[in-house]
């Protein structure tokens, strides 16, 4: 079934995820060729509209829609009437004008790529919304987890740190249970939801959480950001409770561990520098990733008619 | 204009029986009430078997946003809903712009409402100018035009140092104080609930006790004045029982109200960012409505109100955080009650009565209308046999922000008459 927007990741079934992560292999085997452009895409539009700063989602997007050979607007948010009150709703109604195939959304509210979908022809996407989802992620995160072990069942990922703010555990940790994986949470209490899944287990302690003999230790950035008020003392007292430390580092690497993070990383705060170094660190092939499960993606939607 | 109404069943607040009888009405009065009843000459008459005859409706919370937001409602055409729902009586809340906080605003709401509704529209004062909290509102001046209830409604009053010195200056002019009860540094972006919900949402959930902490507190400081203290729109099964722990002491004069969709509606309504369920306080979880439910037949809650908020489909047509707080309940509020609880079984027609046409009149210090004979005209007929299909054309309301919309329930209010004249027939 072909649909017209990736809005969550849950919307999707097995199938439907399988799918799209075998269709990644492909796009992936592209890179290491000397030509990396396939023509899937020829003569359709992607406007990019960020009203979130992002780095590495921002170009993996941009570089996957232009290795399909699309052509890639960005909509400048920055200098738009954005700034002089517009609403969204209102920009929405002049992208619909411009016949744009595909939107790629980032916004901080959650459920704004959604309402924006409801609205256009095009396919929406979304690149995170607020604490919602972040549907790529949880796709890049689940191909990578699957390149180490093929069948994932009864596999085990911890995730660390802030659980409440974060979408991309909401979407990651979807993901990993449709594919038979066991998912837990560890954080300080203030940023490990009480009310979340019931399916999900949660630590606040490490060495319990590592107790429970994950295979994965994925590590979420402090999003100091979106703290509206303070859930933690210190970040030094984060670090010293849930950072990942020499010590800590030398365990993970003991056990065998593999290692991931969405990036951007904040050094110091819940990794060290050694960790960057460590040999299953998966952190890099997430980037590489992300960037054949959005080209996937882009060539599985259908978009309305634009004409 | 005399009018027989023959073979109906009249429902009042004394009995969960209804009484069949005949009903002559003339002059603005029902005149008598009986087994059949003769008609006079010229009489029209209404054959109303299977019908129900009760008194109007009175809701004593709704925003008619008029003056400043006539966009999204003005006073004729929620009047004009009420109409529609079986309601002849309302409170207006004084979250206008301006903020109905001085005679000079109350006179105008109150001219407005002359020249442009066809049932009577009383309206609340602030407690605070312009609902900021900080200093107190013309209250004398707004009790001179017959304000009875203050209320800084959509905001707590934040000071309760300030609320406490109001209690105490205008509790000895026959004035009491309804309150929106939230702790704002809770509340987050005042969404929903928090909970598994604003959890999958990825929205900061405004949590029960952020509500329930002020209860308790409005309630202490209605305690410490001697004040008459009404709780709005409970959401919360702990509010309730907040509210009810305060009652059996008996010091204090504490009135609440409930309202329709914290019944029948709960967070997980919600589904995919749909802003027909977003309101102030929010939808909490089924148990909450369980809760609630027993609280209203146990009679902890006093009254049903509405909160009837209406805004533009453009405001509700944002995504969730950013689309306001309200959904419209007048055109709705009686046939959702009938289907949801009458026609289940969960309480009977004199639970209505009560708590929607008996207890707000008298909250309000009004008479209770009644049908009985020497009593004047403000009755409506509800047929339980009929459907109601909330469709946008049925809606009086300028607004339709509602989960109702286009949803078909049990029951339709087929007739409403006020004095002398007949305002809906259907």
């Amino acid at each position: 079934m072909a649909r017209k927007d990736l809005l969550d990741i849950s919307a999707l079934d097995r199938e439907e995820i399988e799918h799209l992560l075998e269709q990644s292999i492909p796009f992936k085997e592209l890179f290491t060729r000397s030509v990396k452009k396939v023509p899937a895409l020829k003569g359709k539009s992607v406007l990019m509209l960020f009203y979130e700063p992002s780095t590495r989602t921002h170009s993996s997007f941009e570089v996957a829609a232009k290795r399909l050979s699309a052509d890639v607007t960005n909509f400048d948010v920055a200098h738009s009437s954005i700034t002089k009150g517009e609403s969204v709703r209102e920009t929405v109604e002049t992208l619909q004008a411009m016949r744009t195939d595909y939107i790629i959304v980032r916004h901080g509210r959650s459920g704004l790529p959604g309402m924006i979908a409801r609205q256009t022809k095009a396919s929406v996407i979304s690149a995170g919304d607020g604490a919602h989802a972040h549907p790529t992620q949880a796709l890049l995160d689940a191909f990578t987890i699957k390149e180490k072990f093929p069948d994932p069942t009864g596999r085990k990922v911890l995730i660390i740190g802030d659980i409440l703010h974060s979408r991309v555990p909401r979407s990651t940790s979807t993901i990993l249970k449709k594919l038979g994986v066991e998912v837990a949470y560890l954080g300080p209490g203030s940023l490990v939801p009480r009310t979340g899944p019931e399916n999900i287990r949660r630590f606040t302690d490490y060495k319990e959480a590592m107790a429970w003999n994950p295979d994965f230790v994925y590590l979420l950035r402090v999003q100091m950001e979106r703290q509206d008020v303070q859930y933690f003392p210190s970040l030094r007292e984060y670090h010293h409770l849930y950072g990942i430390n020499e010590a800590r580092l030398e365990e993970i690497r003991s056990r065998g561990l593999y290692l991931m993070h969405p990036g951007p990383v904040n050094r110091g705060v819940e990794l060290c520098d050694a960790v960057m170094d460590y040999e299953r660190s998966l952190i890099n092939d997430q980037v590489e990733n992300g960037i054949a499960v959005r080209m996937a993606v882009l060539y599985w939607l259908k978009p309305g008619s634009t004409q | 204009m005399t009018l027989l109404i023959t073979n109906v069943r009249i429902a009042s607040e004394n009995s969960p029986d209804l009484a069949d009888a005949d009903v002559l009405i003339s002059e603005g009065r029902i005149q008598q009430i009986g087994r059949s009843l003769a008609a006079p000459a010229g009489t029209r008459t209404i054959d109303a078997r299977h019908r129900i005859l009760m008194p109007g409706m009175f809701d004593a919370h709704v925003h008619f946003r008029e003056p400043g937001f006539e966009a999204k409602e003005t006073i004729a055409s929620g009047s004009e809903a009420a109409i529609n729902g079986g309601i002849t009586g309302v409170v207006m809340m004084p979250n206008t712009r301006p903020a109905i906080d001085s005679a000079t605003v109350v006179a105008n709401v109150l001219d407005i409402a002359r020249r442009t509704a066809r049932i009577p529209v009383y309206t609340s004062g602030c407690v605070t100018k312009d609902r900021h909290g900080k200093e107190m509102a013309g209250i004398d001046g707004m009790r001179a035009l017959g304000v009875k209830m203050l209320t800084d409604d959509g905001d707590t009053t934040g000071d309760p140092a300030i609320l406490l010195r109001a209690m105490q200056y205008a509790t000895g002019f026959g004035m009491f104080f309804a309150s929106h009860c939230e702790v704002p540094e809770l509340a987050g972006p005042r969404a929903l609930n928090e909970g598994l919900v604003s959890y999958r949402l990825g929205i900061k959930g405004s949590p029960a006790c952020a509500e329930e902490i002020i209860i308790d507190r409005d309630i202490r400081l209605a305690h410490a004045a001697g004040a008459h203290i009404h709780i709005q729109h409970v959401s919360s099964k702990l509010g309730m029982e907040t509210i009810r722990w305060w009652k059996s002491r008996g010091d204090v004069r504490v009135t609440a109200e409930v309202s329709p969709h914290h019944l029948i509606f709960c967070d997980e309504d919600i589904g995919d960012f749909d802003t027909n369920y977003k309101m102030n306080p929010p939808l909490r979880t089924k148990a909450d409505n369980e809760g609630l439910l027993a609280g209203l037949i146990e009679g902890v809650f006093d009254l049903i109100a509405t909160d009837h908020a209406p805004h533009t489909p453009f405001e509700k047509s944002q995504d969730f955080v950013a689309a306001p707080n309200g959904i419209t309940g007048m055109d709705t509020a009686l046939v959702s009650l009938y289907h949801y609880f009458v026609a289940t079984g969960k309480f009977g027609w004199d639970l209505v009565v009560k708590r929607y046409s008996a207890e707000p009149r008298r909250l309000m210090g009004l008479p209770v209308v009644a049908i009985e004979a020497g009593q004047p005209v403000d009755l409506i007929l509800f047929d339980p046999e009929a459907e109601t299909t909330f469709t946008r054309e049925f809606m009086k309301s300028k607004s339709r922000n509602t989960p109702l919309i286009d949803q078909t329930l049990k029951g339709s209010v087929a007739f409403v008459m006020l004095g002398d004249a007949i305002l809906l027939e259907r």
